[in-house]
Formats: structure tokens, sequence, C-alpha cells
């Protein structure tokens, strides 16, 4: 007797529902054995902080801007082009954003000084992108190691630029730069401390303008095409190289919006060294844009459960351990079990004799 | 004598980086992509940390170091070849565990350090650095680099796993065990790391959460640098890690940034991945032709 895949003729009925939702539970079941096994922490105090997280109002940034990123990942995502670059992207989005706010003279303008630093974040974060979409079209070079390596890059462009350069004046013997004029930050909403006015929108229009693109357009299409079967397009008589391009920028470019938000919206400055800062954004947005299995209604959703396991993380009081190191935990068991999971939307398990 | 000392300086950082990525060359050139090597990296140095503090013996901290990033790294290798899945999405979900796990072991280890210092005893966690340690750490690690050539080049099993990584289909109508050769690939690649973490924790010599953090990455750069060439990456892996080394001293003698330092290694492999794929280099350092892809058809026995 073995067991054996076999490819399903459909993909599993609700399978888009019941494969991610098992994943959660699943996942969250064994981190809550992991931290049992190795710190003691009681599984009904994981479990009631994962619960607790679901209906915390201290995720909605985090859920905001993991929704941003996880739209801008779907887009790479949809052509089979992994992006795991994001972090870079939205961190070069940040310095570009900082640079309009803190070295132009545009904040007497404040409108204007904020759509200007949005559009440049767009602008590095998307030509960041680019090059490893010129590296894999012109070249055919993976872009997997090369959008991450370009996170590491990046994130030392930025240190140089703070603790050179851009040095504030008024830190305080810390390394970082000053903050940002008050006129460009952006507009908190009443009863709140995290969540301004600009970056709702921008989350907004951000899942608008893409579904809009993905669903609508001819490029749209050609990007799902390029996902499935790439020969259509070049019998079709499409550049694949360029499209393979334009969809790596498109999603840079939505990443370095999120920089740019994340800058005026909540950091107001940039901290020396961006790799103890960061909160990871970039990485754990690969996992809301592979749960919401690559359909963008469900983005919002994946980065809702993200969000909460990442906030369950970091309420998580366990002896000197920090919260990073839980959120981890739950995160890295989610993700393997759904990559694992996700096998049977495609494939069903047979029992053959002999 | 002067620059011998200071060559011996950089003999912890060089077994750290040089076995990790000799390590990450050698199973990637089974054809699995690997992007757990950090998280494994990161929660070797934690476990090899806390075994030591637990044992009070630094060689049981490295053997217990191997053996974890092992299993981690046939982990990988089995989900990756036995399922139809993302490679990419695997290994950054297990680096994700690695950072995790190692974050929860360090700390609770560092609690029991304290303790026994405390109490007046001091475990002894990291390697040997006498000079002879030293130099041992360069030599060791070089002639494992031989041997390993040696085995990609000269054995059965070495071209198996060059078979498994170019076309996994052809080498299984040849006979080939796919999953067995990556499996052993894992084991022994991934051992390497683990004991490359062991390097990198005698290198900085005190643990504390995050510790490692990035440099697997860069272990990964040095690895992409010299195409995956066990005796190409003793070059790439000794000049990064003299930089890694010397950073401060660099910037204070030629003004050179550690940022800028920092920066060198993922440039050069951006750097050599289009040389190698732009020139003729391309014959003996290009990337396994079925890297990272899935390996799998119709129907499959689990």
């Amino acid at each position: 007797m073995r067991i054996v895949l076999v490819k399903r003729i459909r993909p599993l009925p609700l399978g888009g529902v019941l494969i991610p939702l098992f994943s959660i539970i699943i996942g969250v079941l064994i981190s809550t054995v992991i931290l049992y096994v190795i710190v003691g922490a009681s599984p009904i105090v994981t479990l009631s902080c994962v619960a607790s997280s679901l209906i915390s109002p201290e995720i909605i940034l985090t859920f905001l801007f993991l929704t941003i990123l996880g739209v801008a990942l779907l887009v790479a995502f949809s052509g089979s082009i992994w992006n795991i670059g994001a972090e870079g992207q939205l961190w070069l989005g940040t310095a570009a954003a900082a640079y309009v706010a803190l070295f132009t003279s545009l904040p007497q303008a404040p409108m204007v000084a904020k759509i200007v630093m949005v559009l440049l974040a767009m602008a590095f974060g998307g030509a960041w992108a680019a090059v490893a979409g010129v590296l894999k079209a012109y070249l055919s070079i993976d872009e997997v190691p090369v959008t991450l390596i370009m996170n590491y890059i990046a994130y030392y462009i930025i240190n140089y630029l703070v603790r050179g350069p851009w040095l504030g004046k008024e830190t305080w013997g810390y390394i970082r730069t000053d903050m940002i004029p008050d006129q460009v930050k952006f507009t908190l909403i009443p009863g709140s401390t995290t969540i301004t006015y600009e970056v709702l929108v921008l989350t907004i229009l951000t899942i608008a303008l893409t579904y809009f693109m993905l669903k609508y357009t001819s490029l749209g299409l050609r990007i799902r095409v390029l996902g499935s079967n790439p020969d259509v397009l070049k019998a079709a008589g499409v550049n694949v190289r360029v499209l393979i391009i334009v969809a790596l920028a498109i999603s840079g470019a939505i990443a370095g919006a999120m920089g740019a938000a994340q800058l005026a919206g909540y950091l107001h400055r940039i901290s020396y060294p961006i790799e103890s800062h960061t909160a990871n954004y970039g990485y754990t947005a690969i996992l809301v844009a592979w749960l919401s299995m690559l359909d963008i209604r469900a983005v919002p959703i994946a980065a809702y459960i993200v969000s909460a396991l990442y906030q369950a993380g970091i309420s998580m009081q366990i002896a000197g351990v920090s919260g990073a190191s839980a959120t981890y935990v739950f995160i890295g068991a989610v993700l393997l079990t759904f990559t694992v999971l996700r096998v049977f939307s495609e494939y069903s398990i047979k029992i053959v004799r002999g | 004598m002067e620059i011998a000392s200071y060559i011996l300086t950089v003999a912890p950082a060089f077994m750290a980086y040089y076995l990790a990525s000799l390590g990450q060359g050698f199973f990637e050139k089974s054809g699995v992509l690997n992007l757990a090597i950090d998280g494994v990296f990161v929660l070797g140095i934690a476990i090899g940390y806390a075994a030591g503090v637990y044992s009070g013996n630094p060689w049981i901290g490295l053997l217990v170091a191997i053996a974890a990033a092992a299993l981690f790294g046939m982990l990988l290798a089995y989900v990756t070849t036995k399922f139809p899945i993302s490679h990419g999405a695997a290994g950054l979900s297990i680096m994700f565990l690695g950072y995790g796990l190692a974050g929860l072991i360090g700390v609770t280890a560092r609690n029991t350090y304290n303790q026994l210092v405390a109490s007046g005893v001091y475990p002894q966690y990291t390697l040997p650095i006498t000079p002879t340690a030293r130099v041992l750490m360069f030599v060791i690690p070089i002639l494992i680099g031989i041997l390993f050539y040696l085995v990609e080049t000269k054995t059965k099993l070495g071209a198996a796993i060059r078979a498994a990584g170019e076309n996994p289909h052809a080498a299984t109508a040849l006979g080939v065990d796919v999953v067995k050769i990556r499996l052993i690939a894992a084991a022994i690649g991934y051992s390497l790391i683990g004991a490359g973490s062991m390097g990198f924790l005698t290198w900085i010599a005190t643990w504390s959460e995050g510790a490692g953090i990035n440099h697997g990455w860069i272990a990964y750069a040095i690895s992409l640098a010299a195409g995956r060439h066990p005796i190409l990456t003793i070059g790439t892996a000794g000049v990064f890690a003299t930089l890694a080394t010397y950073m401060f001293a660099l910037q204070a003698a030629y003004n050179l940034s550690p940022e800028i330092a920092k920066m060198i290694p993922f440039i050069v492999a951006i750097g050599a991945m289009v040389a190698f794929m732009a020139t003729p280099l391309r014959k003996k350092l290009a990337p396994p032709l079925s890297l990272g892809r899935r390996f799998f058809k119709e129907e499959r026995t689990v």
C-alpha cells in the first residue's frame, strides 16, 4: 500500500478559504507547543495573546502597512516573479521621502511636499526593483537572490547617509536624522496616536488601483498570463522582457510608497542602523501575499491575520525574550504549514494498493 | 610577526564565513534554493551557545550546532523535493522559525549562564583561540574545502548531486534517488553551516538576542560571488572575513566607511552573478539549471 499525491482536475473547492484557515490554526498550535517546551510559556497565555491581538486596535497600523506591501508583492507574484526585496524597496522609499522632507524647500507647501514625497519614494522603490527586473529579463539571473541581496545594499546605503551627510543636528547623541518638519507629517485621525488619514487613503487607493490594473487593463492581463503561461505571450508578440521589468517596477513602486507613509505617518525620522530598527515588514509581507493565494480581495484578510500574529508575539511577555522572537516563531510556523498544505489545493491524496 | 598576528585575528571570522558558504554552495548544487541559511546560521549560534553553557564544553556545543543545523537542512530538502512547493517560501519560513527558536533558546541559556556566573562557575562555550587554534581555524576549513572540491568533481556522490541540481528528472531516469541525494547534500552542507555558526560565536564571544542575523546572508553572498566553487570560495570568504574583522580599523586608516565595507560582499555577489551569466565563465560557474525549480510529475508516492 502506498500513499500517492495526485493532481486534481479542478482546484479543491473552498481551498482558498479552508487551506489558509487550517494553516493558521495548525501554525498557531505548533507555535504554542514550541513556546511551552522551550520557555515554559503557558498555552493558555499564548492562545489568549493571539485571541486578544485579533481585536486589539494596536494592530491597525501594521495591518495597513502589510496590506499595502501585500498588494505590492501580489503584483510581482501574479507574474511568477518572486520579489523578496520589498524590504529594501520600502526603505529606499523612506529615504527618498526623508530627502524631500529634510533637504528641500518643498515642505513650505505641505500638500505638494507630501505628494512629492510619495511619488519620489515610488520612483526610487520602483527603480530599485527594476534593477532585478533587468537582470532577470536580459541575463536570466534569478530575481530571488538579487532582490534579497539588494535589501542589504539598501540598508547600508541608508546607514551611510544617516551616519554621514544626513546626521541630524538635534539628535541627543543618537545616530539619526532630524525630525521631519511638522507640516509634512501625516494628519492623525482623532482618537488615534498612530493612524493617519493619508495612510488610510493610500491603502485604499493601492488596493483599488491595483485591482483595476490587474483585472481590467491589458497590462494586468499580461502580468497574470506571464505567471501562468509565458509562452503564449511570446507567441502573441508581447515583449516579455519589458513586461518583467514593468511588473517588478510596479511592485517596487508600491513598496516605496509604503516607505514614504512609514516615514511621514509614523517614524518621522530615520534611526541608525536600519537593520536593528526595521519592523521587517518587507519580509513579513511575503507571508501576507502568499496567504492571500494571490487573490487581491484576500490580501486585507491575510494582512489582518498576520498583523494579529505579529502583535501577539510582541505582547507576549516571556522572561527576558524580546517580542520579536515569539513573532518569528508564529510567522515561521504558519508560513511553513501553509506552504506545505497549499499542495492540497491542486493535489489530492490517494491510497493505492500494491 | 606583526603581519602573522593580523592574519590570525581573522581566523574565527574566516572559519564562520568559509564553512557556512562552502556548505551553502554544496547544498545548492543539489538543486534546492537555500533561503533558510540565515535563520539556521543564527539558530546554530544560539544552540551551540546553549549546549556550551549547559555542558561547559564548547566541543559539545559544536556537535550540537552541527546536528541541529543538519536536521533543519534536511527538513528543507525533504519538503521541497517530496512536495510540489515553492523553495523560496519553504526556505524563508524555516528562516523565520530559526530566528524565533534562536531567541527563545539563547535567552533561556543566557539566564542559566548568568546564574552559573553568579555562583562562581564560568562555563566555556567558545572554541579555543590560542595562536595554534587560530592556525587550525584556517587549515582545517581549507582542507575540508579541498576535500569537498574532490567529492564534487571526482566521486559518484558528487556526480549524483550535480545531476540532481541540473536535471532531476533525467537523474531519476538514470537511477539517482533525488530525494536521498538532496537529503545527503543537505545533511553535509548544513553540518558545515552549523560548524560555521560556532566559528561565529567564537568570533563575537558574547551571545545576545539576534546574534548572527544577516551574517548567514553574507555567507550566501560569499558563495554566490564564487559561483559555489569550493576553492574560489576560499578567496571570497578570506577577503570578506578580513573586511568584516577590520571594518573599524579600515575606517581609521583609510577612511573607508564601515557601511561601504559591509556593502561590498553583496555588491560583488551581484556583479559575480552577472559575470557568470554574461561571460564564458557561464560554463563553469553558472547556477545549477534546476535550482529552485519544483521537482514533480503528475503524481508522487509520499
